[in-house]
């Protein structure tokens, strides 16, 4: 797929990233992953003390003009275009172990939304080193009838890593350590198969943008503690202050066979998905039409995200200080918040490309 | 300088301004033209409309929410019918009949789903809505794209001694509070007037205004619905305006309150107490901005019908200017240290 | 006024409990904990929100970072939400007291002065049929106050504080039980914390802000006005957390007596938990993890998405029975909380921030 002046969305990095370890609140593994692709092409690069990944990357110079001053990007300035945040969290959904039992099974609690129905029967790799766990299930065979039909709540399962003893399991496992599902990155045709693609597709788009001097002033954020409550965002915002916001986001598909086709959207393949309104914004009017604009100058196909579900980083950001217009543009996903994930590499390529000349266009038609 | 604006005219002229959450172009260009003359009007990052009006004093934040209900295309299905989720606190229910302008252009009515064998009505999920306007299975699904923002149509009337309309909540807010500020002399403190964007998403635009203005004392003006203080205790249409006790993330700070009540004594205005049980007004934003902003909640008690239009009680209303009137000619005292 | 010097932390439990404040009306605790404070801090104040701050001066070459403490100072209460017929109350909450544990229990109106009221029951005889077999809800109940109508509308209008009126118990093995536990017990780790670190100072400057409005809400909104404020380097909550009860799961709960409960999760930073965890190890202190998958439900979810970020902790203080009448703690866990803290704090290396340049 052409870049079509666009970076190049670099693949290999989300093979990384998505392969990688990072529920909310322990994202080490995927924040150190970024920073060694983003050292080498950013002008700073900071942990805040939340732990997300701030990068600060200036345009290139532009051809000189009389009077152009140098210093960040304003609103008034003019010259070097608005300071645009763009912003994709690093965490996924899992499990953090709670409590380790005296016959060494662990207790755990749920990170992030997980459907508790996939749980039984599933794999889990623990704690940094990735010690692999499974979440028993009692055979339909001893299982009574009458609980056969029933959901087992979440809180009464318990990973088993094959531990004979409370103190066995505890040496491996300490209380508090967070384990992913366990699934391994791979590809064919165009359809990518991972986990975490909610949203280490963002995270990789963003890392694939900063491979080239941007035409605005950017900051980068790879986030921590979305799926917990937009957290990491909130502060970060603060911290960067722009003028616009644009979140990078890996979404849920809408297909699904045998609904009604004006239900089934947005879909895998289809290009870059567009957010008017989730739960916690509503996005922007005018940066949302710069976005349109910029997809069809460039010929980027683009898709509606069903309005009123979901939530993203952006909420928070929209509203941090005395407000920020702010947009979402999603790389569409099957299987999100479950084991492996599916996304069509050429979206990803789309958004990187219509992120690029979108901030060409705000580079000229901001504000 | 244009003729001082009247409740009597204003709020029909606010009420039909076009301003779902997020989309408040039509409600912010009516309430340029009603504040024409009053000083200079500034929109920000959130879309936000503030008025500076310079005084001595302490720097005082008034404001009200000028969005509306709104909803949103979330489909076009094989009939050509605009199916819809909701933007804003009003339910599903209240909307069947409403007619409805799509970005201030296209025009539906709101029709429901009806099951054939329901005898029950009013749990009625969203997802049951679907907005007709008449496009047909053809050409509808052309014209109306995914994510098109409405809002009611709807011009308030007067009935009697009430106000009638489908946008009151809070249009009201937004006249009561243009009505107060025309003319009014003898400002006692550096008064920043507000009308807030996304208030029915969840107190957006006011939490971003505070934040950006670092008022010392503010004053939420906004509308309660009866039965909204469950029990006993309640608010009624026709005792004046109400003084928030506690709502969700709000209660008063004794200075804020003591500025409230004082300028409801000195303008003879009778008050009810407000106590929320769930639900709230911007004031829950605006006092946990920055360092705390010690924060007043006065309410225009208010009914609804069960449909999209709701009712206010026209003296309720004088007396809420009144009120306003004297908050802002009444110099905040501060609180030097302790609360 | 009573001698602040060596009282114990028992002694200190009870006096701090038995202050009234319910979010939105901690005046009168915070008129108290101004001088509390002030016979142990450098400075006291109090903000414009509330909240109480009081200083210990740092040693170290200024300009010093600064470590934010908050404990809340209000506790669960009530507000007077109408007077019926007859001179009964009824009231609202501000806080989420479990109403199965009011009825029958005596409250405190804080009218001037105050008067004591029952949250009324019916005696059996009188019930309906299996009436007794229904939770009561705190809309089912009233509080008389035994005083006649007109008496009760001039003293106690609506929104009046009401509190529960019940003094310390003091429990074998040295528990001690009260309303208001939650958190003054963390505003007594506090207190004695400063204490210790009046004679060794840290190089950082401490300040410890007992907050308003933890209770009500879903912000925290005087840890959030008060970090804003103050924009610290390092928040550190001292909130209580839940002790071990019958049918309580494991991992939900810490033993009473254990010592300091240290969260671990998105909610706490790395390196300032190593270091409590290293503080217990150099005190030989017992100390228990407490996980807290998402979130620690205290002043420190609002501190660390304050301004732009502040690494945060929690320190829990062993705690039965919350939310009720009867929250329980041990006193030496309180000692051993503020121990631990003082010790953290004065180890903190004056150069240490939580924001990592990589480039």
């Amino acid at each position: 797929m052409s870049a079509n002046g666009a970076p190049k969305f670099r693949e290999d990095i989300l093979q990384k990233i998505s392969n990688a370890p990072g529920v909310s609140g322990g994202e080490e593994a995927i924040r150190s992953i970024l920073a060694e692709y983003a050292r080498e092409n950013v002008d700073s690069l900071e942990v805040d003390p939340m732990g997300s990944l701030v990068a600060r990357i200036d345009p290139a110079p532009a051809r000189p003009r009389a009077g152009a001053k140098s210093g960040r990007g304003s609103r008034n300035g003019g010259r070097r275009g608005p300071h645009v945040m763009l912003c994709a969290h690093m965490d996924e959904v899992g499990l953090m172990v709670t409590a380790v039992e005296k016959e060494g099974r662990l207790r755990f609690r749920r990170v992030g939304g997980i459907d508790p129905r996939i749980l039984p029967g599933q794999v889990f790799r623990i704690g940094a080193e990735g010690i692999r766990g499974v979440v028993g299930a009692l055979p339909p065979h001893l299982t009574p009838r009458a609980e056969r039909d029933k959901v087992t709540p979440a809180d009464d399962l318990y990973l088993d890593i094959g531990a004979r003893s409370r103190e066995e399991a505890e040496e491996r496992v300490p209380v508090g350590t967070y384990a992913v599902f366990d699934t391994t990155y791979e590809a064919w045709g165009t359809t990518r198969k991972g986990k975490a693609f909610d949203d280490r597709a963002g995270c990789a788009v963003l890392a694939s943008l900063i491979q080239r001097r941007p035409p605005v002033p950017v900051t980068a954020v790879w986030s921590v503690q979305e799926e917990v409550g937009l957290r990491g965002a909130a502060a970060a915002a603060r911290r960067v202050q722009p003028d616009l916001a644009i979140v990078l986001e890996g979404t849920a598909s809408g297909e699904s066979p045998g609904a009604p086709p004006d239900e089934q959207y947005p879909f895998m393949g289809k290009g870059p998905a567009l957010t008017v309104h989730d739960r916690t914004l509503m996005v922007h009017a005018r940066l949302l039409d710069r976005i349109e604009e910029t997809a069809k100058r460039h010929k980027v196909p683009t898709q509606w995200k069903r309005p009123g579900v979901g939530g993203t980083d952006a909420g928070r950001i929209a509203i941090s200080g005395a407000g920020v217009p702010s947009a979402v543009v999603s790389v569409v996903c099957r299987y999100i918040h479950a084991p492996a994930a599916f996304l069509d590499v050429r979206d990803a390529q789309r958004t990187v490309t219509l992120i690029w000349h979108t901030l060409e266009t705000l580079r000229k038609e901001w504000p | 300088m244009s003729p001082k604006p009247s409740l009597d005219s204003l709020l029909p002229a606010l009420s039909e301004a076009y301003g779902p959450p997020g989309r408040e172009e039509g409600i912010r260009a009516a309430l340029r033209r009603a504040l024409r003359g009053m000083g200079t009007v500034r929109e920000d990052a959130l879309g936000n409309l503030h008025l500076h009006l310079p005084g001595k004093g302490k720097r005082l934040l008034l404001t009200a929410h000028m969005d509306a209900p709104g909803l949103i295309v979330t489909r076009v299905d094989a009939s050509g019918l605009a199916r819809l989720t909701l933007l804003g606190p009003m339910p599903a229910a209240d909307w069947i009949g409403a007619v409805v302008s799509l970005d201030g252009s296209a025009r539906g009515v709101v029709g429901w789903d009806r099951p054939r064998d329901a005898k029950e009505t009013r749990e009625i999920e969203p997802e049951a809505l679907y907005l007709e306007t008449g496009l047909g299975a053809k050409q509808a699904p052309k014209k109306i794209e995914v994510g098109t923002v409405g809002a009611l149509l709807d011009r308030a009337e007067r009935l009697g001694d009430l106000w009638c309309g489908g946008n009151l909540d809070n249009r009201a807010g937004c006249a009561a509070v243009v009505a107060a500020l025309s003319g009014v002399r003898g400002l006692r403190n550096d008064l920043h007037v507000v009308f807030a964007a996304q208030s029915d998403l969840g107190a957006r635009g006011a939490g971003t205004s505070a934040f950006g203005l670092q008022p010392d004392v503010a004053v939420v003006l906004d509308v309660a619905f009866v039965g909204e203080s469950r029990g006993t205790g309640d608010i009624a249409l026709g005792k004046g305006p109400c003084l928030g006790l506690k709502e969700e993330g709000y209660l008063p700070h004794p200075r804020a309150l003591d500025l409230a009540k004082r300028a409801a004594k000195a303008a003879r205005v009778p008050h009810q107490w407000l106590i929320r049980e769930s639900g709230g007004s911007d004031a829950r934003a605006v006092r946990a901005s920055r360092a705390g902003v010690p924060t007043a909640l006065v309410a225009i008690p208010a009914r609804k019908t069960g449909g999209p239009r709701v009712l206010v009680n026209a003296n309720d209303l004088e007396q809420t200017v009144k009120l306003l009137r004297h908050i802002v000619t009444t110099p905040y005292t501060g609180e030097k240290g302790s609360r | 006024m009573v001698s602040n010097v060596g009282r114990t932390s028992a002694e200190w439990l009870r006096y701090i409990t038995s202050l009234p404040g319910v979010p939105g009306q901690e005046e009168a605790v915070a008129r108290e904990l101004l001088k509390a404070f002030g016979s142990v801090a450098d400075r006291v104040e109090q903000d414009r929100m509330g909240s109480v701050y009081a200083w210990i001066q740092g040693d170290g070459k200024p300009p010093r970072p600064r470590a934010l403490l908050a404990a809340h100072m209000d506790k669960i209460g009530f507000l007077v939400r109408a007077v019926e017929p007859g001179g009964y109350l009824r009231v609202t909450e501000v806080g989420g007291f479990d109403s199965r544990t009011l009825p029958g229990k005596e409250v405190l109106v804080h009218s001037s002065p105050p008067m004591v009221a029952v949250f009324a029951t019916r005696p059996p005889h009188l019930q309906k049929k299996g009436e007794a077999d229904r939770p009561i809800q705190l809309e089912d109940l009233y509080l008389d106050t035994g005083r006649p109508e007109r008496e009760v509308k001039r003293k106690a209008p609506v929104g009046t504080m009401v509190t529960l009126r019940q003094s310390p118990i003091e429990l074998l093995g040295d528990r001690l039980a009260a309303p208001g536990m939650d958190d003054r017990a963390g505003v007594v780790v506090m207190l004695r914390a400063l204490e210790l670190l009046a004679s060794k100072r840290p190089s950082w400057d401490v300040v410890a802000v007992a907050t308003v409005e933890e209770e009500f809400g879903a912000v925290c909104l005087g840890a959030r006005t008060a970090a804003e404020n103050l924009s610290p380097d390092l928040g550190i909550a001292i909130d209580v957390s839940h002790g071990d009860m019958p049918g309580a799961r494991e991992g939900d709960t810490v033993p009473l007596g254990s010592g300091p409960a240290l969260s671990i999760g998105g909610n706490i930073h790395p390196v300032v938990l190593e270091g409590l965890k290293r503080s217990a190890k150099a005190l030989s202190m017992p100390y228990r993890v407490e996980p807290c998958p998402t979130g620690s439900g205290t002043d420190a979810m609002d501190i660390q998405i304050s301004s732009s970020g502040v690494p945060t902790a929690v320190i829990g203080i062993p705690c039965r029975y919350m939310h009720t009448g009867v929250e329980t703690v041990e006193p030496r866990d309180v000692d051993r909380c503020a121990h631990l803290l003082a010790h953290y704090l004065s180890e903190l290396s004056p150069e240490w921030r939580a924001v990592e340049v990589l480039k």
